[in-house]
């Protein structure tokens, strides 16, 4: 193991630790806990290609079940399944197979908002993760998010390499309230170990988020597209210990140069999506969490 | 019965308020072929697609046997502000590979900005420069490759006469496409519409392409289905269809001109 992975593996142990101290300082207090339950939801995973003439698209669709377990105080496992639903993309893709499966914190810290987590995450990636998220002002943020990562697939045969990929990816974001706009650029070391950087133009709608983006990488060069995610009723909402509820969103993401390997990070939330950020709406208030909430429930208090 | 069961729909439909920015074959409003200063409502969203007749189409690029061919598109269309409309297009094209003998499609996509510096005013027309099939592509010169076959770009004037609930308008635009195979639609290009008063929803169009005059009408049913349909010497027609949604979920109002 050379002398940089051994660096980068103790920096997110450090990290790893800072967080699980920093949950038992008096700052977390400050911070809202979120309602206990279990939420067991389904949406879809739609993907769609055109790299053949033979037919106007491949789609692939997953019915994605899942489930996240609040325990209180921001304390959170989640978990996901990809079940093909439609497939033309080929065999590769028709195995069942675990997509997310990891134990989250939230917490703030001082001005610092983090995001902790371990477990299996999205791309077939397991390790851990860091996420942080400074704002500013009101409209100026910072973001960051690093993780020690390896791959283990499930499907079609099990294989697991060791925690040998650092990725990470920092940069910032603006916020305009007045028009419920949100610029945001990264730059970073992606799953891939692809180099690369991105800008992001999004405009907030009422429960939709649609945004265009430009990108860069050292593979495969210059790619942009268009993103769209809905968020899904019921807007109401009763909570329950246990709630059975459709997915909160459904996201699809185009790229121009149909660039699928590079500019990519893993998700370690089943419901991740570009308009909620990483952190729930009851412990940051910053960007689209300012505008009127998605969902509301019954009692009139506002969840995720 | 069926007779009445239409007029009850028209019936119904007029009782909605609303206002028509017309449905190129592109998704940004416009006229049939021709822009214009006019902009959807901000937050529209519209996904829909339009049957073209070969005459709507470049002269090369759509040819397959030596002939030009009637295809569609399909388009996803955004407002994201009032003053900007972003567009994304799939034009059909039929493919002519060695060895086959099956008939391919593929597909010509572009991307369409369009943006309206200046509002319509009592005395002041709207002002809107804009550009289909932009890209990088556009301004690499070592992408020879590429063809660009709706590259144009343009800037258009409208204004809105009222009188008695009617509503006329009246657009005047130079537009210049950057392949000779198109020169045919540039220069000045400009059309007129009305829109009665009993019918806001509906809206006749007449314009002059540069190349050839173009007459069609359109409508906005149920608030949510946009229907258009336009002929060329009154037998080549060209129909489309989409679906509207505004994401701000905001009500269509006729915008006080």
């Amino acid at each position: 193991m050379t002398q940089r992975n051994i660096f980068c593996r103790r920096s997110c142990l450090v990290a790893l630790l800072v967080v699980m101290l920093a949950s038992l300082s008096p700052a977390h207090v400050r911070a809202q806990s979120s309602a206990p339950g279990l939420d067991i939801f389904s949406g879809l995973d739609f993907n769609f290609r055109d790299i053949n003439y033979s037919r106007q698209y491949d789609l692939l669709i997953h019915l994605t079940p899942g489930f996240k377990w609040d325990m209180g105080n921001h304390w959170q496992l989640v978990g996901q399944v990809y079940i093909p639903i439609v497939n033309t993309y080929g065999s590769t893709y028709k195995y069942v197979y675990l997509n997310i499966l990891d134990v989250s914190k939230q917490l703030r810290l001082g001005p610092v908002y983090l995001k902790a987590s371990a477990g299996l995450f999205s791309l077939q990636r397991y390790g851990v993760d860091l996420k942080a998220f400074l704002p500013l002002t009101r409209w100026l943020a910072l973001e960051g998010q690093a993780g020690w990562v390896g791959v283990l697939t499930m499907s079609p045969s099990w294989y697991i390499s060791p925690l040998n990929r650092f990725a990470w990816n920092a940069g910032g974001d603006i916020y305009l309230s007045r028009w419920n706009a949100q610029l945001r650029a990264v730059a970073g070391r992606y799953v891939y170990q692809d180099f690369g950087c991105e800008v992001e133009a999004m405009r907030h709608f009422n429960h939709t988020t649609a945004s265009l983006y430009g990108r860069w990488n050292n593979v495969t060069g210059f790619d942009g597209g268009f993103r769209f995610v809905a968020m899904l009723p019921p807007y109401h909402r009763k909570h329950r210990a246990v709630n059975f509820r459709p997915a909160s969103n459904f996201r699809i993401s185009y790229s121009i140069m149909y660039q699928q390997y590079t500019n990519r990070m893993y998700n370690t939330d089943p419901e991740e999506n570009e308009r909620d950020g990483w952190f729930s709406r009851d412990l940051l208030q910053w960007g689209s969490h300012t505008m009127q909430p998605d969902f509301i429930e019954s009692s009139n208090t506002v969840t995720e | 019965m069926k007779r009445h069961t239409l007029l009850l729909a028209v019936a119904v439909a007029a009782l909605l308020p609303s206002a028509l920015r017309a449905q190129q074959y592109t998704g940004t409003s416009g006229l049939i072929h021709i822009p214009s200063a006019e902009m959807h409502h901000e937050g529209d969203a519209l996904i829909g697609g339009h049957y073209l007749n070969q005459h709507m189409m470049p002269d090369t690029g759509f040819i397959y046997n030596g002939k030009k061919y009637n295809t569609f598109d399909y388009y996803l269309a955004l407002t994201p502000f009032r003053w900007l409309e972003l567009s994304y297009t799939c034009t059909e094209r039929i493919r002519s590979m060695q060895g086959d003998e099956i008939t391919k499609w593929s597909k010509d996509r572009y991307a369409s900005v369009k943006i309206r510096p200046v509002a319509e005013g009592r005395y002041v027309p709207a002002i809107a420069i804009g550009c289909n099939d932009i890209g990088t592509s556009a301004f690499n010169p070592k992408r020879t490759n590429v063809q660009l076959y709706f590259l144009n770009a343009y800037i258009a004037a409208t204004k809105h006469f009222s009188f008695s609930g009617n509503e006329v308008g009246v657009t005047l635009a130079y537009r210049r496409f950057y392949r000779g195979y198109n020169a045919k639609w540039n220069g000045i290009v400009g059309g007129v519409t009305f829109s009665p008063a009993f019918f806001p929803q509906g809206r006749l169009m007449a314009e002059y392409t540069g190349n050839e005059f173009l007459l069609g009408m359109e409508a906005l049913l149920w608030r949510h289905l946009r229907l258009q349909a336009s002929v060329k010497d009154f037998k080549y027609l060209n129909a489309g269809l989409c679906l509207q949604f505004n994401l701000l979920g905001s009500r269509y109002t006729r915008d006080p001109y």
